[in-house]
């Protein structure tokens, strides 16, 4: 959001500082046989408040994976946390305080409410968990579900089963917000919807944001939807972030070569202009045992010997506020294609 | 064999309906009709629900006969689809007709080796041995652009990777040389650097071998990337057929807008989106009135009286919608 | 969100509930011909059981020796009498009661037990599910009537033993039931959401799973009681369970079957009744296993 957010009055660090701080964040899956899915490996982020931070990148990524970190419903191997200045799960700042703070709506909107369970006592657990009465939280509850566009006089007592995907996905956002959150982390969460409901959702999004003050992380593999709703955009490659900046700057000229396939992968939507080569070959590799060097480096056009024998770090390329992890981006990697070292200096 | 005339479609279907039976029947198809030339792609788009699956695979009579009932007439090249016999039936399907799905992995048989099950494909419609089945299943392997064909030869497929095994379905779905290849969403599982590549195979496949394709997918991107015709479908009916051209230049039926504002692509950001409001409708009975009225902002009272007017706006471009009726008739 | 924490007015008005998921299941159970069937043959094998003082024509004990092994139809003996010339419907009556007992109550208790091991390891997965099942696993490797038989045989006969014993027996397979189901809702996405609001491991267990699993339980539970009853048989049979007179369908199919080529008919009437229960419960548990399935 350009304008000011609504600055909530738990903020400690004040407007303009990251919400939540993900440093060197790292979860390995210790598969039989030595072998270590990589899943998430040394990622660094910020989201700002009051921004929506989008996620993109295909399946092996690392994204959800880094969704259940952030949401500590797995717990990271490495790295650390700081949500408005306070490390998660430290002294100042329990895990029980940050999930009230924290929240996460998910993508099946079916398997995400307990079928047993009305609407209503749905949206009321989290709280009651938190110490609300019952019949506070059953209020609360109904006031929700009136802000996510369900009539609570029709709805509120309904069993999941009863309702559309659509509907539901509303109450999972109502759910997300019954703890009062100031992050909520949307894991795929338009992605089963079918388009004409999508848009309804999305619109639902960004009224909430608006009146509730949010910061969204918002993760698909939707490029025209993150496109849309994002502030600034993390594209994720085998379990690493490749690039991050602001959105259209990101679209309009990406810099990493895989932000660059990812988008041209993108349908053309024009009959007279269709896409004639695909960007890259082959499947997204699964990251087993992933390749040295950049990760990239076996798929990139550009790649050459320094790709293979050296980690590209995430730096600040160019003027604008973008990062980007390749070796054409730093003076002096090496790489052919690299600014040349006195023109930086 | 003499070549069919061009004029005669490769598929033509006559006010097709399909009703599955049971504790609340489901009239999932309400008359649809629609042809393809032979060598051409036709998108059929809509939503879960829409019918479009349902009238995919009648073309190749999948659907369970005990508890479906079946209106209308499907020719395919020339055949009777809804009469033929057991036999005929099995000869048809996947000599004339075949079709690639969503999840490679139902599709392909699990036990046997890639090799061994395009091989066998191919030996059920032709009288050729073992042997010279096996190289031509190399060269369809080679053909869908498989990298090492005759390594993935004897793989299994649960050793392949998802892009290889989407190509190796669409291998064993041309093993019989089909005149009309069905896709029912063969790309939506797959990651959007994959997708393209398939898009792109299948597109070449087409031109290459000649083939009526009909590809059935929600999504509009991908649709446009590979139909030469669309038809969009709601509730069952198809609402608009035209050219990709024209849909996307200038759509008529206001689902079809809504749909393609639903895209996103070149949506203002921080704008609220048009959507469309509300969810389809159940189908537990045949449509009376325009399906579509209830979420559309620009019903009138005639079209909750009476199934709305297919209108024709010119060669093969209908529209089911009064509007398009009021912009025909002179002012 | 002010205005969300303060609850106004500490009313909450009575919504219309919404039939429900147990109404549903009884709305499919009820078009399921088999089951409500089966249902009726059970209930009445119940209050026949219950009412028996009333219902049976005689004594069950009373013997004659002039009146032994008489066929089906003889007068004052509907249903025959056996080799000790005791009324076979009175006998058949009274000795629902016990079969029923040793049918329900081992399958209840091991229900109890089976699914607190079988929910906590499933819920708390790790080394402590591989350790609980793998015990677990030990007793359900013996087939279910050698290991009835071989603690009876341990424990000595009596109703109280053989109780114990199969118990015991059902307690492993509906462990397994228990903990694959809890493995299954553990992993779904609204018991990931319910640790996200951060609620503790006993609130996830009593709100969201417990709801989730016990009716699959149950319903598998249910499919034993058949099993139970017949295995019950079998130890009475074998002289480990019930001892005469007291009437038990088990054991008067054991005395009876010298009986076989006197009076086939009689001699079959308690493996009838046995196998008319047990089915019934089977048909029962498969009706509600099909109407509980159904998400719609």
């Amino acid at each position: 959001m350009a304008e000011t957010p609504t600055l909530d009055e738990r903020d400690r660090g004040g407007a303009g500082t990251p919400l939540l701080e993900a440093r060197t964040l790292t979860k390995h899956f210790p598969l039989g046989g030595g072998a270590v899915v990589r899943a998430v490996d040394g990622v660094d982020f910020a989201v700002l408040k009051g921004e929506t931070l989008g996620v993109v990148g295909e399946s092996g990524c690392g994204k959800s994976t880094t969704a259940r970190v952030v949401m500590q419903l797995i717990a990271q191997d490495k790295g650390e946390m700081l949500f408005d200045g306070e490390i998660v799960g430290g002294l100042s700042l329990s895990l029980k305080e940050y999930r009230r703070q924290a929240q996460m709506v998910f993508q099946d909107s079916y398997a995400s409410l307990n079928p047993r369970l009305t609407i209503e006592d749905s949206i009321a657990f989290g709280p009651t968990v938190h110490g609300v009465s019952k019949q506070a939280a059953i209020l609360r509850a109904r006031d929700l579900l009136l802000r996510v566009g369900l009539d609570p006089a029709r709805f509120a007592a309904r069993y999941p089963h009863e309702l559309s995907g659509g509907q539901r996905q509303r109450v999972n956002i109502a759910r997300a917000l019954a703890l009062g959150p100031r992050l909520v982390i949307l894991d795929e969460a338009v992605s089963a919807l079918d388009k004409s409901v999508e848009a309804q959702v999305l619109n639902l999004l960004m009224d909430l944001r608006q009146e509730f003050g949010l910061t969204y992380i918002f993760i698909s593999h939707d490029l025209n939807v993150v496109r849309f709703i994002s502030d600034r955009v993390m594209v994720m490659y085998l379990g690493e972030v490749v690039e991050i900046g602001p959105v259209d700057e990101l679209y309009d000229d990406p810099r990493h070569p895989y932000t660059r396939a990812l988008l041209s992968a993108m349908p053309s939507m024009d009959p007279d202009n269709r896409t004639m080569e695909a960007p890259l070959a082959g499947d997204p590799p699964n990251p087993i045992n992933p390749p040295e060097g950049c990760r990239f480096h076996p798929r990139c056009p550009q790649a050459q010997t320094v790709c293979a024998k050296v980690k590209p770090v995430l730096a600040t390329a160019g003027e604008g506020a973008r990062q980007v992890a390749c070796h054409m981006e730093v003076a002096g990697s090496g790489h052919s294609r690299a600014p040349k070292l006195e023109e930086a200096a | 064999m003499t070549a069919p005339l061009v004029a005669q479609p490769l598929v033509a279907i006559e006010n097709l309906t399909v009703r599955f039976r049971g504790a609340q029947n489901v009239h999932a198809v309400n008359g649809v009709s629609l042809t393809l030339e032979p060598g051409k792609v036709l998108g059929i788009l809509g939503e879960s629900g829409s019918g479009k699956s349902v009238t995919l695979k009648t073309l190749l009579r999948l659907l369970p006969e005990s508890r479906t009932d079946i209106g209308g007439t499907v020719q395919v090249d020339g055949r009777d689809v809804l009469a033929l016999n057991p036999q005929d039936l099995s000869d048809y399907r996947g000599a004339v007709t075949s079709m690639i799905f969503q999840d490679p992995m139902l599709a392909l048989d699990p036990v046997y080796t890639i090799g061994e099950q395009i091989a066998e494909a191919i030996v059920r419609h032709e009288k050729i041995g073992r042997k010279a089945a096996m190289a031509r299943a190399l060269e369809l392997l080679e053909l869908v652009r498989i990298p090492s064909p005759e390594r993935r030869l004897k793989a299994y497929p649960h050793e392949m990777s998802g892009g290889m095994r989407q190509r190796a379905m669409i291998a064993l779905a041309l093993a019989a040389r089909p005149k009309l290849l069905l896709a029912d969403e063969p790309t939506t599982a797959l990651d959007a650097t994959v997708q393209i590549q398939i898009l792109l195979l299948l597109r070449q496949l087409q031109r290459d071998l000649g083939m009526g394709v009909i590809f059935v997918t929600h999504d509009i991107g991908v649709a446009v990337e590979i139909s030469d015709r669309l038809a969009v479908m709601y509730a069952g009916q198809i609402v608009e057929t035209g050219t990709v051209r024209e849909l996307l230049r200038d759509p008529q039926h206001p689902y079809t807008k809504g749909l393609l504002a639903a895209n996103l692509h070149g949506a203002r950001k921080g704008e609220r989106l048009e959507a469309i409001p509300g969810a389809p409708p159940a189908l537990n009975e045949p449509p009376a009135s325009c399906s579509f009225a209830p979420r559309c902002k620009h019903a009138q009272e005639r079209c909750r009286a009476a199934l709305p007017p297919v209108v024709t706006l010119g060669e093969g471009r209908l529209v089911r919608c009064v509007l398009a009726e009021d912009a025909l008739a002179p002012a | 969100m002010t205005t969300l924490t303060e609850a106004a007015a500490p009313v909450v008005a009575p919504l219309a509930k919404s039939p429900g998921y147990w109404a549903g299941v009884f709305r499919r159970f009820k078009t399921d011909k088999v089951a409500v069937g089966a249902g009726i043959v059970v209930l009445l094998i119940i209050l026949m059981a219950i009412f028996a003082d009333y219902i049976a024509p005689a004594d069950p004990t009373r013997s004659s020796m002039l009146r032994r092994l008489r066929p089906i139809g003889t007068p004052g003996y509907p249903l025959g009498a056996d080799e000790l010339g005791r009324d076979m419907l009175s006998r058949l009556i009274f000795g629902a009661r016990l079969s029923l007992f040793m049918g329900v109550v081992p399958v209840f208790i091991a229900f109890v037990f089976g699914s607190l091991i079988g929910v906590a390891a499933g819920f708390f997965g790790g080394k402590f599910n591989t350790i609980t099942m793998r015990t677990v696993d030990v007793f359900y490797a013996f087939p279910s009537v050698l290991l009835a038989i071989a603690l009876s045989g341990a424990m000595g006969a009596g109703i109280a033993n053989s109780l114990l014993s199969l118990t015991i027996v059902f307690i492993p397979p509906i462990a397994r039931i228990a903990e694959s189901v809890t493995t299954q809702v553990r992993g779904m996405d609204y018991v990931e959401a319910a640790r996200a609001s951060g609620a503790g491991a006993g609130t996830i267990i009593r709100v969201h799973v417990l709801g989730n699993v016990l009716g699959p339980i149950f319903v598998y539970a249910t499919s034993l009681i058949s099993v139970s009853m017949i295995l019950a048989s079998g130890l009475s049979f074998l002289g480990l369970g019930t001892k005469p007179p007291t009437p038990e369908w088990g054991l008067m199919l054991n005395t009876l079957r010298t009986a076989i080529y006197v009076q086939p008919w009689v001699a079959a009437l308690p493996g009838a009744a046995i196998f008319i229960t047990s089915i019934s419960f089977n048909l029962l548990s498969d009706g509600l296993r099909s109407a509980m399935d159904v998400k719609g």
